[in-house]
Protein backbone atom coordinates (compact mmCIF):
# COMPACT_ATOMS: atom_id res chain seq x y z
CA UNK A 1 0.00 0.00 0.00
CA UNK A 2 3.00 2.03 0.82
CA UNK A 3 4.15 2.19 -2.48
CA UNK A 4 1.09 2.47 -4.31
CA UNK A 5 0.78 5.31 -2.51
CA UNK A 6 4.22 6.98 -3.34
CA UNK A 7 3.52 6.02 -6.68
CA UNK A 8 0.59 8.23 -6.80
CA UNK A 9 2.08 11.21 -5.26
CA UNK A 10 5.23 11.05 -7.52
CA UNK A 11 2.69 9.96 -10.55
CA UNK A 12 0.85 12.91 -9.62
CA UNK A 13 3.35 15.27 -10.17
CA UNK A 14 4.77 13.92 -13.25
CA UNK A 15 1.25 14.13 -14.78
CA UNK A 16 1.11 18.19 -13.65
CA UNK A 17 4.13 18.29 -15.73
CA UNK A 18 3.73 15.49 -18.60
CA UNK A 19 -0.22 16.52 -19.30
CA UNK A 20 1.06 20.01 -20.13
CA UNK A 21 4.19 19.48 -21.74
CA UNK A 22 1.84 17.05 -24.39
CA UNK A 23 -0.83 20.20 -25.09
CA UNK A 24 2.48 22.06 -26.08
CA UNK A 25 3.65 19.70 -28.02
CA UNK A 26 0.61 18.46 -29.74
CA UNK A 27 -0.38 22.36 -30.81
CA UNK A 28 2.90 23.56 -31.26
CA UNK A 29 4.87 20.42 -31.94
CA UNK A 30 7.41 22.13 -29.98
CA UNK A 31 9.78 19.75 -27.22
CA UNK A 32 10.79 22.23 -24.36
CA UNK A 33 13.24 21.27 -23.09
CA UNK A 34 13.18 23.99 -20.38
CA UNK A 35 10.18 22.60 -18.72
CA UNK A 36 12.54 21.80 -15.44
CA UNK A 37 13.59 24.95 -15.19
CA UNK A 38 10.41 26.22 -15.15
CA UNK A 39 8.89 23.97 -12.28
CA UNK A 40 11.75 25.42 -10.05
CA UNK A 41 10.81 29.15 -11.00
CA UNK A 42 7.54 28.57 -9.64
CA UNK A 43 9.10 26.69 -6.75
CA UNK A 44 11.62 28.92 -6.02
CA UNK A 45 9.68 32.02 -6.12
CA UNK A 46 6.98 30.81 -4.16
CA UNK A 47 9.52 29.89 -1.41
CA UNK A 48 11.22 33.29 -1.90
CA UNK A 49 7.98 34.99 -1.30
CA UNK A 50 6.55 32.99 2.06
CA UNK A 51 10.37 32.59 3.01
CA UNK A 52 12.09 36.00 2.63
CA UNK A 53 9.63 38.31 1.69
CA UNK A 54 6.74 36.92 4.41
CA UNK A 55 3.86 36.85 2.39
CA UNK A 56 1.17 34.34 4.02
CA UNK A 57 1.36 31.15 2.17
CA UNK A 58 -1.78 31.62 0.22
CA UNK A 59 -0.43 35.01 -1.52
CA UNK A 60 2.92 33.26 -2.10
CA UNK A 61 1.05 30.11 -4.04
CA UNK A 62 -0.61 33.03 -6.19
CA UNK A 63 2.77 35.04 -6.34
CA UNK A 64 4.71 31.61 -7.55
CA UNK A 65 2.18 31.21 -10.01
CA UNK A 66 2.01 35.00 -11.44
CA UNK A 67 5.90 34.59 -11.70
CA UNK A 68 5.42 31.60 -13.75
CA UNK A 69 3.03 32.92 -15.80
CA UNK A 70 5.22 35.51 -16.74
CA UNK A 71 8.53 33.06 -17.11
CA UNK A 72 6.47 30.75 -19.53
CA UNK A 73 5.34 34.39 -21.30
CA UNK A 74 8.36 35.87 -21.55
CA UNK A 75 9.97 32.30 -22.68
CA UNK A 76 7.63 32.09 -25.56
CA UNK A 77 8.06 34.92 -27.08
CA UNK A 78 11.93 35.17 -27.02
CA UNK A 79 12.61 31.39 -27.15
CA UNK A 80 9.52 29.82 -28.96
CA UNK A 81 7.90 32.26 -31.05
CA UNK A 82 10.55 33.79 -33.72
CA UNK A 83 11.17 29.89 -34.20
CA UNK A 84 8.62 27.12 -34.08
CA UNK A 85 6.97 28.25 -37.30
CA UNK A 86 10.51 28.52 -39.21
CA UNK A 87 11.19 24.87 -38.18
CA UNK A 88 9.71 22.63 -35.27
CA UNK A 89 12.94 21.51 -33.92
CA UNK A 90 14.53 24.64 -34.16
CA UNK A 91 12.97 25.61 -30.21
CA UNK A 92 14.49 22.27 -28.92
CA UNK A 93 18.09 24.01 -29.24
CA UNK A 94 17.03 27.61 -28.30
CA UNK A 95 14.58 25.59 -25.27
CA UNK A 96 18.37 24.29 -24.40
CA UNK A 97 19.99 28.14 -24.29
CA UNK A 98 16.67 29.13 -21.81
CA UNK A 99 17.69 26.30 -19.86
CA UNK A 100 20.92 27.51 -19.14
CA UNK A 101 19.85 31.10 -18.39
CA UNK A 102 17.40 29.81 -16.19
CA UNK A 103 19.89 27.38 -14.40
CA UNK A 104 22.36 30.05 -13.96
CA UNK A 105 19.89 33.17 -12.47
CA UNK A 106 18.38 30.08 -10.02
CA UNK A 107 22.05 29.61 -8.99
CA UNK A 108 23.09 32.91 -8.80
CA UNK A 109 19.62 33.74 -6.95
CA UNK A 110 19.28 30.64 -4.55
CA UNK A 111 22.45 29.00 -4.60
CA UNK A 112 22.91 25.05 -4.62
CA UNK A 113 20.97 24.11 -1.08
CA UNK A 114 18.32 22.20 -1.20
CA UNK A 115 14.85 24.54 0.08
CA UNK A 116 11.94 23.66 1.26
CA UNK A 117 9.05 26.22 1.02
CA UNK A 118 7.62 24.71 4.82
CA UNK A 119 10.21 24.66 7.34
CA UNK A 120 8.62 22.68 10.16
CA UNK A 121 7.53 18.81 9.75
CA UNK A 122 4.75 17.37 7.96
CA UNK A 123 1.91 16.11 9.81
CA UNK A 124 2.25 12.21 9.29
CA UNK A 125 -1.38 10.07 9.43
CA UNK A 126 -1.77 6.16 8.23
CA UNK A 127 -4.30 5.57 5.60
CA UNK A 128 -4.90 2.37 5.05
CA UNK A 129 -1.30 1.18 6.61
CA UNK A 130 1.02 3.40 5.08
CA UNK A 131 2.33 6.59 6.00
CA UNK A 132 1.18 9.79 4.20
CA UNK A 133 1.27 13.30 5.53
CA UNK A 134 -1.55 16.30 4.79
CA UNK A 135 0.31 17.87 1.97
CA UNK A 136 0.70 14.66 -0.15
CA UNK A 137 -3.08 13.87 -0.05
CA UNK A 138 -3.92 17.43 -1.12
CA UNK A 139 -1.09 17.21 -3.65
CA UNK A 140 -2.88 14.02 -4.72
CA UNK A 141 -6.51 15.51 -4.66
CA UNK A 142 -5.22 18.89 -6.00
CA UNK A 143 -3.89 17.10 -9.32
CA UNK A 144 -7.01 15.38 -9.68
CA UNK A 145 -9.14 18.49 -9.44
CA UNK A 146 -6.84 19.88 -11.93
CA UNK A 147 -6.84 17.43 -14.79
CA UNK A 148 -10.31 16.88 -14.16
CA UNK A 149 -10.88 20.90 -14.52
CA UNK A 150 -8.56 20.52 -18.20
CA UNK A 151 -11.03 17.13 -18.88
CA UNK A 152 -14.00 19.84 -18.81
CA UNK A 153 -12.01 22.20 -20.36
CA UNK A 154 -10.75 20.48 -23.22
CA UNK A 155 -14.21 18.20 -24.05
CA UNK A 156 -16.94 20.49 -22.81
CA UNK A 157 -16.41 24.11 -23.81
CA UNK A 158 -16.21 26.10 -26.87
CA UNK A 159 -12.47 27.08 -25.83
CA UNK A 160 -11.64 22.99 -25.77
CA UNK A 161 -13.40 22.87 -28.87
CA UNK A 162 -11.39 25.20 -30.84
CA UNK A 163 -8.16 24.39 -29.01
CA UNK A 164 -8.75 20.66 -30.49
CA UNK A 165 -9.40 21.93 -33.77
CA UNK A 166 -6.00 23.88 -33.29
CA UNK A 167 -4.30 20.63 -32.25
CA UNK A 168 -5.44 18.30 -35.32
CA UNK A 169 -4.73 21.19 -38.09
CA UNK A 170 -4.00 24.93 -37.11
CA UNK A 171 -4.43 25.92 -40.56
CA UNK A 172 -7.67 24.89 -41.06
CA UNK A 173 -8.74 25.81 -38.50
CA UNK A 174 -7.46 29.57 -38.89
CA UNK A 175 -9.24 29.46 -41.92
CA UNK A 176 -12.52 28.93 -40.25
CA UNK A 177 -11.66 32.06 -37.63
CA UNK A 178 -9.60 30.31 -34.93
CA UNK A 179 -6.55 32.73 -33.96
CA UNK A 180 -4.32 29.28 -33.78
CA UNK A 181 -1.51 31.93 -32.90
CA UNK A 182 -3.00 33.42 -29.97
CA UNK A 183 -3.81 30.21 -28.79
CA UNK A 184 -0.47 28.98 -29.16
CA UNK A 185 0.67 31.53 -26.98
CA UNK A 186 -1.88 30.31 -24.16
CA UNK A 187 -1.40 26.95 -24.22
CA UNK A 188 2.47 27.73 -23.72
CA UNK A 189 1.55 29.65 -20.74
CA UNK A 190 -1.12 27.14 -19.95
CA UNK A 191 1.74 24.27 -19.70
CA UNK A 192 3.91 26.93 -17.47
CA UNK A 193 1.43 27.44 -14.80
CA UNK A 194 1.02 23.37 -14.73
CA UNK A 195 4.93 23.42 -14.47
CA UNK A 196 4.93 26.13 -11.58
CA UNK A 197 2.13 24.39 -9.53
CA UNK A 198 4.46 21.21 -9.63
CA UNK A 199 7.01 23.34 -8.53
CA UNK A 200 5.06 24.62 -5.89
CA UNK A 201 4.07 21.18 -4.82
CA UNK A 202 7.97 19.62 -5.05
CA UNK A 203 9.03 22.85 -2.45
CA UNK A 204 6.07 22.13 -0.43
CA UNK A 205 5.98 18.41 0.00
CA UNK A 206 10.29 18.22 -0.61
CA UNK A 207 13.02 20.05 -0.88
CA UNK A 208 13.87 21.94 -4.30
CA UNK A 209 17.18 22.31 -6.05
CA UNK A 210 18.75 23.02 -9.12
CA UNK A 211 19.74 19.53 -10.01
CA UNK A 212 16.08 18.57 -9.90
CA UNK A 213 14.95 20.33 -13.26
CA UNK A 214 16.91 18.09 -15.87
CA UNK A 215 15.84 14.50 -14.88
CA UNK A 216 11.88 15.96 -14.35
CA UNK A 217 12.19 17.11 -18.02
CA UNK A 218 12.97 13.65 -19.48
CA UNK A 219 10.58 11.87 -17.27
CA UNK A 220 8.09 14.20 -17.86
CA UNK A 221 9.14 14.05 -22.46
CA UNK A 222 9.60 9.97 -21.51
CA UNK A 223 5.57 9.98 -20.67
CA UNK A 224 4.94 11.85 -23.63
CA UNK A 225 6.94 9.95 -25.78
CA UNK A 226 5.55 6.77 -24.40
CA UNK A 227 1.72 8.08 -24.65
CA UNK A 228 1.91 8.75 -28.14
CA UNK A 229 3.11 12.08 -28.45
CA UNK A 230 0.30 15.13 -28.43
CA UNK A 231 -1.99 12.79 -26.37
CA UNK A 232 -3.06 14.68 -23.35
CA UNK A 233 -4.54 11.73 -21.62
CA UNK A 234 -1.70 9.26 -22.93
CA UNK A 235 1.20 11.19 -21.47
CA UNK A 236 -1.01 11.54 -17.93
CA UNK A 237 -1.07 7.48 -17.79
CA UNK A 238 1.85 7.06 -18.72
CA UNK A 239 3.45 9.64 -16.12
CA UNK A 240 1.56 7.57 -13.45
CA UNK A 241 2.86 4.38 -14.84
CA UNK A 242 6.67 5.37 -15.03
CA UNK A 243 5.69 7.11 -11.31
CA UNK A 244 4.31 3.46 -9.84
CA UNK A 245 7.14 1.55 -11.82
CA UNK A 246 9.89 3.42 -10.18
CA UNK A 247 8.64 2.77 -6.47
CA UNK A 248 8.06 -1.16 -7.56
CA UNK A 249 11.56 -1.16 -9.17
CA UNK A 250 12.84 0.12 -5.79
CA UNK A 251 10.34 -1.20 -2.92
CA UNK A 252 9.86 -4.56 -4.28
CA UNK A 253 12.19 -7.82 -2.57
CA UNK A 254 12.90 -9.02 -6.06
CA UNK A 255 12.91 -13.03 -5.79
CA UNK A 256 13.07 -12.44 -1.78
CA UNK A 257 17.22 -11.95 -2.19
CA UNK A 258 17.64 -7.98 -3.23
CA UNK A 259 16.41 -4.72 -3.26
CA UNK A 260 17.31 -2.67 -5.68
CA UNK A 261 19.46 0.45 -4.95
CA UNK A 262 17.55 3.76 -4.63
CA UNK A 263 20.27 5.21 -7.49
CA UNK A 264 19.12 2.94 -10.14
CA UNK A 265 15.34 3.79 -9.19
CA UNK A 266 14.97 6.42 -12.44
CA UNK A 267 17.68 4.19 -14.71
CA UNK A 268 15.78 1.79 -14.44
CA UNK A 269 12.17 3.72 -15.70
CA UNK A 270 14.04 5.60 -18.55
CA UNK A 271 15.84 2.23 -19.73
CA UNK A 272 12.46 0.52 -19.69
CA UNK A 273 10.92 3.20 -21.52
CA UNK A 274 14.17 3.11 -24.68
CA UNK A 275 13.10 -0.46 -24.83
CA UNK A 276 9.57 -0.29 -24.71
CA UNK A 277 10.08 2.49 -27.80
CA UNK A 278 12.03 0.20 -29.82
CA UNK A 279 9.91 -2.15 -30.29
CA UNK A 280 6.69 0.51 -30.45
CA UNK A 281 8.02 3.81 -31.30
CA UNK A 282 4.57 5.39 -32.01
CA UNK A 283 3.63 4.62 -28.01
CA UNK A 284 0.59 3.59 -26.66
CA UNK A 285 -1.71 5.90 -27.78
CA UNK A 286 0.02 6.59 -31.37
CA UNK A 287 -0.45 5.80 -34.93
CA UNK A 288 2.67 4.83 -36.34
CA UNK A 289 4.22 6.81 -39.10
CA UNK A 290 6.06 6.20 -42.28
CA UNK A 291 10.01 6.65 -42.93
CA UNK A 292 12.23 6.24 -45.17
CA UNK B 1 52.58 29.54 -21.73
CA UNK B 2 51.85 26.63 -20.47
CA UNK B 3 48.36 27.91 -19.88
CA UNK B 4 48.39 28.59 -23.73
CA UNK B 5 49.21 25.02 -24.31
CA UNK B 6 46.88 23.70 -21.90
CA UNK B 7 44.12 25.05 -24.14
CA UNK B 8 45.36 24.18 -27.02
CA UNK B 9 45.87 20.55 -25.99
CA UNK B 10 42.02 20.85 -24.81
CA UNK B 11 41.21 22.38 -27.93
CA UNK B 12 42.75 19.45 -29.94
CA UNK B 13 41.47 16.72 -27.77
CA UNK B 14 37.65 18.49 -28.51
CA UNK B 15 38.58 18.11 -32.16
CA UNK B 16 37.39 14.44 -33.01
CA UNK B 17 33.85 14.02 -31.06
CA UNK B 18 33.11 17.47 -32.18
CA UNK B 19 34.04 16.86 -35.35
CA UNK B 20 32.05 13.07 -35.18
CA UNK B 21 28.95 14.75 -33.52
CA UNK B 22 29.05 17.13 -36.43
CA UNK B 23 28.80 14.67 -39.36
CA UNK B 24 25.46 13.05 -37.57
CA UNK B 25 23.88 15.93 -36.12
CA UNK B 26 25.85 19.07 -38.58
CA UNK B 27 25.83 17.28 -41.77
CA UNK B 28 22.96 14.10 -41.06
CA UNK B 29 20.50 16.45 -39.37
CA UNK B 30 20.19 13.59 -36.64
CA UNK B 31 19.20 15.49 -33.94
CA UNK B 32 20.87 13.61 -31.21
CA UNK B 33 22.19 14.30 -28.30
CA UNK B 34 24.28 10.97 -27.17
CA UNK B 35 28.02 11.91 -27.82
CA UNK B 36 28.72 12.35 -24.13
CA UNK B 37 26.72 8.85 -23.28
CA UNK B 38 29.43 7.56 -26.61
CA UNK B 39 32.39 9.18 -24.14
CA UNK B 40 30.65 7.60 -20.88
CA UNK B 41 30.38 3.74 -22.77
CA UNK B 42 34.02 4.38 -24.01
CA UNK B 43 36.31 5.93 -21.07
CA UNK B 44 34.61 3.56 -18.52
CA UNK B 45 35.01 0.47 -20.57
CA UNK B 46 38.84 1.32 -21.52
CA UNK B 47 40.00 3.07 -17.58
CA UNK B 48 37.93 1.04 -15.85
CA UNK B 49 39.04 -2.13 -16.59
CA UNK B 50 42.62 -1.02 -16.70
CA UNK B 51 42.78 0.91 -13.47
CA UNK B 52 40.71 -1.13 -11.15
CA UNK B 53 41.19 -5.23 -11.89
CA UNK B 54 44.22 -4.77 -13.84
CA UNK B 55 43.42 -5.83 -17.50
CA UNK B 56 46.34 -5.34 -19.89
CA UNK B 57 46.29 -2.19 -21.61
CA UNK B 58 45.18 -2.85 -25.17
CA UNK B 59 42.85 -5.82 -23.95
CA UNK B 60 41.20 -2.57 -21.72
CA UNK B 61 41.36 -0.17 -25.33
CA UNK B 62 39.58 -3.44 -27.02
CA UNK B 63 36.45 -3.39 -24.54
CA UNK B 64 36.81 0.47 -24.53
CA UNK B 65 36.39 0.00 -28.11
CA UNK B 66 33.35 -2.77 -27.68
CA UNK B 67 31.29 -0.54 -25.47
CA UNK B 68 31.38 2.34 -27.64
CA UNK B 69 30.44 0.69 -30.49
CA UNK B 70 27.59 -1.15 -28.74
CA UNK B 71 26.79 2.65 -27.64
CA UNK B 72 26.42 4.07 -31.04
CA UNK B 73 24.50 0.85 -32.81
CA UNK B 74 22.04 1.48 -29.83
CA UNK B 75 21.75 5.34 -30.99
CA UNK B 76 21.56 4.03 -34.50
CA UNK B 77 18.94 1.85 -33.77
CA UNK B 78 16.56 4.12 -32.10
CA UNK B 79 17.27 6.53 -35.08
CA UNK B 80 15.74 3.65 -37.11
CA UNK B 81 12.79 3.32 -34.92
CA UNK B 82 11.95 6.44 -33.30
CA UNK B 83 11.34 9.86 -35.39
CA UNK B 84 13.66 12.65 -34.71
CA UNK B 85 12.90 14.97 -31.85
CA UNK B 86 12.00 11.38 -29.96
CA UNK B 87 15.29 10.88 -31.26
CA UNK B 88 16.49 13.50 -29.50
CA UNK B 89 15.23 13.12 -26.01
CA UNK B 90 15.34 9.53 -25.62
CA UNK B 91 19.17 10.28 -26.47
CA UNK B 92 19.25 12.50 -23.58
CA UNK B 93 17.47 9.77 -21.50
CA UNK B 94 20.24 6.95 -22.41
CA UNK B 95 23.24 9.74 -21.26
CA UNK B 96 21.69 10.14 -18.25
CA UNK B 97 21.00 6.51 -17.60
CA UNK B 98 24.50 5.63 -18.50
CA UNK B 99 26.02 8.46 -16.09
CA UNK B 100 23.25 7.20 -12.89
CA UNK B 101 24.50 3.60 -13.65
CA UNK B 102 28.77 5.00 -13.29
CA UNK B 103 27.16 6.94 -10.54
CA UNK B 104 25.76 3.99 -9.08
CA UNK B 105 28.28 1.25 -9.84
CA UNK B 106 30.57 1.54 -7.03
CA UNK B 107 32.19 -1.81 -7.12
CA UNK B 108 32.91 -1.73 -11.00
CA UNK B 109 33.60 2.44 -11.41
CA UNK B 110 34.14 3.65 -7.83
CA UNK B 111 31.30 6.24 -8.43
CA UNK B 112 31.12 9.91 -8.09
CA UNK B 113 34.47 9.70 -6.49
CA UNK B 114 35.86 9.04 -10.58
CA UNK B 115 39.29 7.00 -11.09
CA UNK B 116 42.53 8.47 -9.91
CA UNK B 117 45.99 8.06 -11.07
CA UNK B 118 45.88 7.26 -14.39
CA UNK B 119 49.44 7.23 -15.45
CA UNK B 120 50.57 8.92 -18.96
CA UNK B 121 52.92 7.30 -21.15
CA UNK B 122 56.61 7.68 -20.20
CA UNK B 123 57.38 9.87 -23.48
CA UNK B 124 54.11 12.51 -22.71
CA UNK B 125 55.18 13.18 -19.54
CA UNK B 126 55.83 16.66 -20.82
CA UNK B 127 53.25 19.26 -21.86
CA UNK B 128 54.66 20.53 -24.89
CA UNK B 129 55.17 16.62 -25.56
CA UNK B 130 51.33 16.00 -25.18
CA UNK B 131 50.46 18.57 -27.54
CA UNK B 132 51.95 17.33 -29.96
CA UNK B 133 50.37 14.54 -29.81
CA UNK B 134 47.35 15.75 -29.72
CA UNK B 135 48.05 18.73 -32.66
CA UNK B 136 48.97 15.46 -35.02
CA UNK B 137 45.68 13.24 -33.99
CA UNK B 138 43.57 16.39 -33.94
CA UNK B 139 44.84 17.03 -38.09
CA UNK B 140 45.04 13.54 -39.34
CA UNK B 141 41.21 13.38 -37.98
CA UNK B 142 40.19 16.88 -39.42
CA UNK B 143 42.01 14.99 -42.83
CA UNK B 144 39.87 11.62 -42.37
CA UNK B 145 36.54 13.69 -42.03
CA UNK B 146 37.19 16.05 -45.33
CA UNK B 147 38.20 12.86 -46.66
CA UNK B 148 34.69 11.21 -45.59
CA UNK B 149 32.60 14.47 -46.59
CA UNK B 150 33.76 14.71 -49.89
CA UNK B 151 33.41 10.63 -50.78
CA UNK B 152 30.70 8.98 -51.87
CA UNK B 153 29.58 8.94 -47.84
CA UNK B 154 29.03 12.66 -47.66
CA UNK B 155 27.00 12.86 -50.36
CA UNK B 156 24.53 10.21 -49.45
CA UNK B 157 24.43 11.35 -45.68
CA UNK B 158 23.91 15.01 -47.04
CA UNK B 159 20.95 13.63 -49.58
CA UNK B 160 19.27 11.36 -46.64
CA UNK B 161 19.23 14.74 -44.38
CA UNK B 162 18.10 16.46 -47.39
CA UNK B 163 15.18 14.01 -48.46
CA UNK B 164 15.59 10.45 -47.32
CA UNK B 165 12.53 9.70 -49.85
CA UNK B 166 14.41 10.25 -52.61
CA UNK B 167 17.57 9.41 -51.26
CA UNK B 168 16.54 5.91 -50.53
CA UNK B 169 15.02 5.85 -54.17
CA UNK B 170 18.31 6.70 -55.14
CA UNK B 171 19.63 3.51 -53.86
CA UNK B 172 21.04 5.12 -50.82
CA UNK B 173 20.69 2.60 -48.00
CA UNK B 174 19.69 4.87 -44.61
CA UNK B 175 20.26 1.99 -42.36
CA UNK B 176 23.93 1.55 -43.38
CA UNK B 177 24.84 5.41 -43.71
CA UNK B 178 23.69 5.99 -40.23
CA UNK B 179 25.09 3.40 -38.99
CA UNK B 180 28.61 4.35 -40.25
CA UNK B 181 28.01 7.62 -38.75
CA UNK B 182 27.40 6.77 -35.90
CA UNK B 183 30.39 4.78 -35.86
CA UNK B 184 32.60 7.37 -36.83
CA UNK B 185 30.83 9.85 -33.80
CA UNK B 186 31.61 6.73 -31.61
CA UNK B 187 35.56 6.61 -32.45
CA UNK B 188 35.94 10.36 -31.83
CA UNK B 189 34.29 10.01 -28.63
CA UNK B 190 36.84 7.26 -28.20
CA UNK B 191 40.00 9.19 -28.98
CA UNK B 192 39.11 11.77 -26.89
CA UNK B 193 38.76 10.01 -24.04
CA UNK B 194 42.12 7.55 -24.16
CA UNK B 195 43.78 11.14 -23.96
CA UNK B 196 41.97 13.14 -21.64
CA UNK B 197 41.69 10.50 -18.66
CA UNK B 198 45.97 10.59 -18.93
CA UNK B 199 46.18 14.04 -19.23
CA UNK B 200 44.71 15.16 -16.36
CA UNK B 201 45.30 11.84 -14.40
CA UNK B 202 41.76 11.35 -12.80
CA UNK B 203 38.17 9.92 -14.58
CA UNK B 204 35.66 11.56 -12.80
CA UNK B 205 31.55 11.65 -13.48
CA UNK B 206 31.42 15.18 -13.35
CA UNK B 207 33.00 15.73 -16.77
CA UNK B 208 30.45 13.78 -18.28
CA UNK B 209 27.40 15.45 -17.33
CA UNK B 210 24.52 17.52 -19.66
CA UNK B 211 26.43 20.72 -19.59
CA UNK B 212 29.44 18.87 -21.91
CA UNK B 213 26.81 17.91 -24.35
CA UNK B 214 25.70 21.18 -24.67
CA UNK B 215 29.07 22.53 -25.69
CA UNK B 216 29.10 19.62 -28.33
CA UNK B 217 25.76 21.54 -29.99
CA UNK B 218 27.69 24.74 -29.29
CA UNK B 219 30.13 23.57 -31.54
CA UNK B 220 28.49 22.76 -33.90
CA UNK B 221 25.56 25.65 -34.11
CA UNK B 222 27.71 28.34 -33.49
CA UNK B 223 30.06 27.07 -36.12
CA UNK B 224 27.70 25.97 -38.87
CA UNK B 225 26.23 22.40 -39.15
CA UNK B 226 28.21 20.50 -41.48
CA UNK B 227 31.19 22.96 -41.79
CA UNK B 228 34.40 21.26 -40.52
CA UNK B 229 36.38 24.51 -40.53
CA UNK B 230 33.32 26.22 -39.00
CA UNK B 231 33.25 23.56 -36.12
CA UNK B 232 37.01 23.88 -35.50
CA UNK B 233 36.71 27.23 -35.38
CA UNK B 234 33.88 27.39 -32.91
CA UNK B 235 35.77 24.74 -30.79
CA UNK B 236 38.98 26.87 -30.41
CA UNK B 237 36.75 29.95 -29.45
CA UNK B 238 34.52 28.03 -27.15
CA UNK B 239 36.95 26.31 -25.38
CA UNK B 240 39.14 29.68 -25.13
CA UNK B 241 36.14 31.50 -23.62
CA UNK B 242 35.53 28.04 -21.04
CA UNK B 243 38.74 27.92 -19.92
CA UNK B 244 39.14 32.37 -19.96
CA UNK B 245 36.29 32.31 -17.67
CA UNK B 246 38.82 30.87 -14.96
CA UNK B 247 40.47 34.34 -14.76
CA UNK B 248 37.75 36.72 -14.76
CA UNK B 249 37.66 38.29 -10.64
CA UNK B 250 34.54 36.41 -9.31
CA UNK B 251 34.15 34.35 -6.84
CA UNK B 252 34.53 30.72 -6.97
CA UNK B 253 30.74 29.56 -6.91
CA UNK B 254 29.90 32.15 -9.39
CA UNK B 255 32.01 31.34 -11.82
CA UNK B 256 30.05 27.95 -13.09
CA UNK B 257 26.63 29.89 -13.20
CA UNK B 258 28.35 32.72 -15.10
CA UNK B 259 29.49 30.05 -17.30
CA UNK B 260 26.13 28.87 -17.73
CA UNK B 261 24.56 31.97 -18.67
CA UNK B 262 27.34 33.44 -20.97
CA UNK B 263 27.21 29.81 -22.95
CA UNK B 264 23.30 29.87 -23.02
CA UNK B 265 23.42 33.40 -24.73
CA UNK B 266 25.77 32.56 -26.76
CA UNK B 267 23.69 29.77 -27.72
CA UNK B 268 20.55 31.78 -28.06
CA UNK B 269 22.48 34.16 -30.63
CA UNK B 270 24.04 30.85 -32.47
CA UNK B 271 21.03 29.99 -33.51
CA UNK B 272 19.37 33.26 -34.16
CA UNK B 273 22.03 33.81 -36.75
CA UNK B 274 21.88 30.35 -38.23
CA UNK B 275 18.47 29.58 -37.97
CA UNK B 276 17.94 28.85 -41.79
CA UNK B 277 20.81 26.59 -42.14
CA UNK B 278 20.72 24.57 -38.82
CA UNK B 279 17.46 22.69 -39.61
CA UNK B 280 16.46 24.22 -43.53
CA UNK B 281 12.88 25.17 -43.26
CA UNK B 282 10.37 22.35 -44.50
CA UNK B 283 8.56 23.03 -47.90
CA UNK B 284 4.82 23.27 -47.55
CA UNK B 285 1.54 23.48 -49.40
Amino acid sequence: MQLFFNGLIAGSLAALIAGGLALVYGTLGVFNLALGQMVLVGGYATWWLYQSVGLPLPLSIVGGLAIGVVTSWVAFEIFIRPFYKRHRFLPLVTTISLSMILDALILLLFEERPKSILSGTQNMRTLYGASISTEQILLILMTFLLLLLFAYVLHGTAFGRRLRAVTQNDTAAMSLGIRAFALHRLIFIGSGILAACAGIFIGIDQNLAPLLAFPLTIKAYAAVIAGGKGNFWGAVLCAYCIAFLEQIVVGVHWFNRFYVPVGYQATVALTFIIVFLLFKPAGIFGSASRTA
Amino acid sequence: MNYFLHIFIIFCMYIPPALGFNLVFGKGKLLHFGQVALGIAGVYGMWAPFMLFGVPFFVSLAIGAVCVLLMALILAWLSFRLDTDGLGVMSIALHLAMLAIVLNSDSLTRGALGIPGIPRPHVLQSLPAYALLCAMIAAGWIIFILFLERGTFGRALQALAENPWHAEGLGVSRRRVHTIAFMVSALGALITNILFAPYIALLSPSDYGFPAMILYVMMVVAGGPGRVWGVVLSTFCLIFLHEGLRFLSLPAEMIGPMRLLTFGIILLVAVCLRRDTLFPAERTV
